[in-house]
């Protein structure tokens, strides 16, 4: 379990002069669920970004340890799911689910996009229109196409953030129920904190542009995670130390 | 169709209806009070028995102008296509181009169409021409506008893909510039028989611009007056032609307010 997937040394990011991140350095260990908590703005998703290889880092060094043999089918290293869904309204729930098949032209992988659609709960909705999805079974497909190319890394920027919260907690377990099917190891971002705790092995909680990392919080909550969980002492306890943590921001 | 939308759709003719017999009806009764002459203002009556009486000449001649302004709208929205993906894709092109395309638009027809015809002749060439420039502009801006104006969550997604340049272009900036397409398109479309027409004006012997301009000639108010009437059948026959199309290319979009 310890095994370890990235390392992150030295991190640092400037936007022209505006300092972002302020020397980051963590460790991710391979199919763990890692949360990066933070106040808004505070470079959250550079950060996740900069792991994505989307932007390049200032300085430091990001070392990705590529998949053991066991898993043959990685063909790619990262799946990406974002605040917005960002399905294209042009094409159906399954073209969109499949987009990142026809972009991967190369050694099409023999992978069944049915089994993903299956995965994600979206049986019977294949054929319709983003705009006919609700905000959470857009999510869902969206996280159906990060997944398609069975990425090692899934890294997650706010996705619930824009959902209701009946729906952010009903997500928050159907994400976890996905996540213990395909084991892939989870970067979410958040800055909710109740969700955070719910969902995560570990938290980086991060202090405000730049971002230094404040605490690495380690949350040793049983699992499978119930939603009854939310109401234990442990579980609150928690959430109260990391609001502790953030609480001058 | 059901009930409801049977009953929408009569809602939304029928006050329309009712206003234009109303209209049409207090004219008629005005050029019959005032005993004005035909040359000045003919009586709905008579523009409509000389729709009747020359519908074959008047047909002749509204084909000859819809024909010069499709073939403008078509040559001038695919030249201006091709030349937004250039602009959209190489800063150095747009920036040395784009002023001269403003100033192509800023420019009135009236003011081209004499040497536009000098250079083309009185024939249908230059109605072509002179239709095609005055469409050219609205399809580039919004082409750009709708190959630039992409999601940057979704560049952000194709990058995570490493989706090569072509595919970005096929599968994301074209689709999203669809619907600032077809708005240009439609707003094309009304320019077109603008375009053409006024070619006529300057220099022709066919079409309704070249009618309009000979009845003018001979006080024969009620032809101009038909020809009018054609030029603006014309114009809402192509641009529904042009909402038809869209309705089922740019499906994903709810139709916009005219």
């Amino acid at each position: 379990m310890h095994e370890l997937i990235i390392v992150i040394k030295d991190l640092t990011k400037y936007y022209e002069h505006l300092h972002v991140l302020d020397n980051l350095n963590f460790n991710i260990r391979r199919g763990e669920f890692i949360s990066i908590v933070g106040p808004s703005g505070c470079g959250k998703t550079t950060l996740l970004k900069i792991l994505g290889g989307l932007i390049k880092p200032t300085s430091g060094n990001i070392n990705i340890f590529k998949s053991s043999p066991s898993q043959k089918n990685d063909i790619r290293e990262f799946g990406f799911v974002f605040q917005n869904p960002v399905l294209l309204p042009w094409r159906t729930t399954k073209k969109n689910i499949e987009l990142p098949l026809e972009i991967y032209e190369k050694e099409k992988p023999k992978i069944l996009p049915k089994s993903f659609i299956e995965l994600v709960g979206l049986s019977g909705f294949e054929n319709y229109y983003p705009k006919q999805l609700s905000g959470g079974m857009q999510q869902r497909a969206s996280i159906a196409r990060a997944l398609i190319l069975e990425p090692s890394i899934l890294l997650m920027d706010e996705p619930f953030g824009a959902l209701d919260e009946i729906t952010r907690d009903k997500m928050n377990i159907e994400l976890l129920r996905i996540w213990t099917k395909i084991k892939t190891t989870i970067i979410f971002v958040t800055h909710y904190i109740p969700e955070a705790v719910f969902l995560s092995d570990r938290i980086i909680v991060v202090s405000k542009r730049p971002a230094k990392i404040e605490e690495i919080v380690e949350i040793d909550l049983p699992r499978p995670r119930e939603p009854e969980m939310r109401n234990s002492t442990k579980y609150n306890e928690v959430m109260k130390w990391i609001r502790e943590l953030l609480k001058e921001y | 169709m059901d009930k409801g939308t049977i009953k929408r759709i009569l809602n939304s003719t029928l006050n329309p209806m009712i206003f234009f017999i109303g209209i049409l009806l207090v004219w008629e009764i005005i050029v019959l009070i005032f005993n004005i002459p035909n040359y000045i203002l003919p009586s709905p009556i008579s523009i409509f028995s000389e729709i009747i009486n020359k519908f074959f000449l008047l047909i002749d001649h509204t084909l000859t102008t819809m024909i010069e302004s499709l073939l403008g709208f078509l040559l001038a929205n695919s030249i201006s296509f091709l030349a937004a993906i250039a602009f959209a894709h190489s800063k150095t092109i747009e920036k040395g181009l784009y002023p001269y395309a403003i100033a192509l638009k800023t420019t009135p027809i009236v003011a081209m169409a004499p040497i536009l015809i000098l250079w083309f002749g009185t024939g249908i060439i230059s109605k072509i021409v002179t239709s095609a420039v005055i469409c050219f502009f609205p399809i580039l801006v919004n082409t750009i506008r709708g190959l630039k104006d992409v999601d940057e969550d979704a560049l952000n997604l194709f990058e995570s893909l490493s989706a090569s340049k072509w595919q970005v272009f096929k599968k994301l900036r074209l689709p999203n510039s669809l619907p600032y397409i077809f708005s240009a398109l439609k707003i094309s479309t009304s320019l077109a028989i603008v375009g053409a027409i006024v070619g006529e004006f300057v220099g022709s012997n066919k079409g309704l611009g070249f009618l309009i301009l000979v009845s003018s000639y001979h006080l024969e108010t009620s032809t101009m007056f038909a020809a009018i009437i054609m030029s603006a059948l014309s114009g809402i026959l192509f641009f529904y032609a042009i909402s038809f199309i869209e309705k089922r290319v740019v499906f994903w979009k709810e139709p916009e307010m005219e």
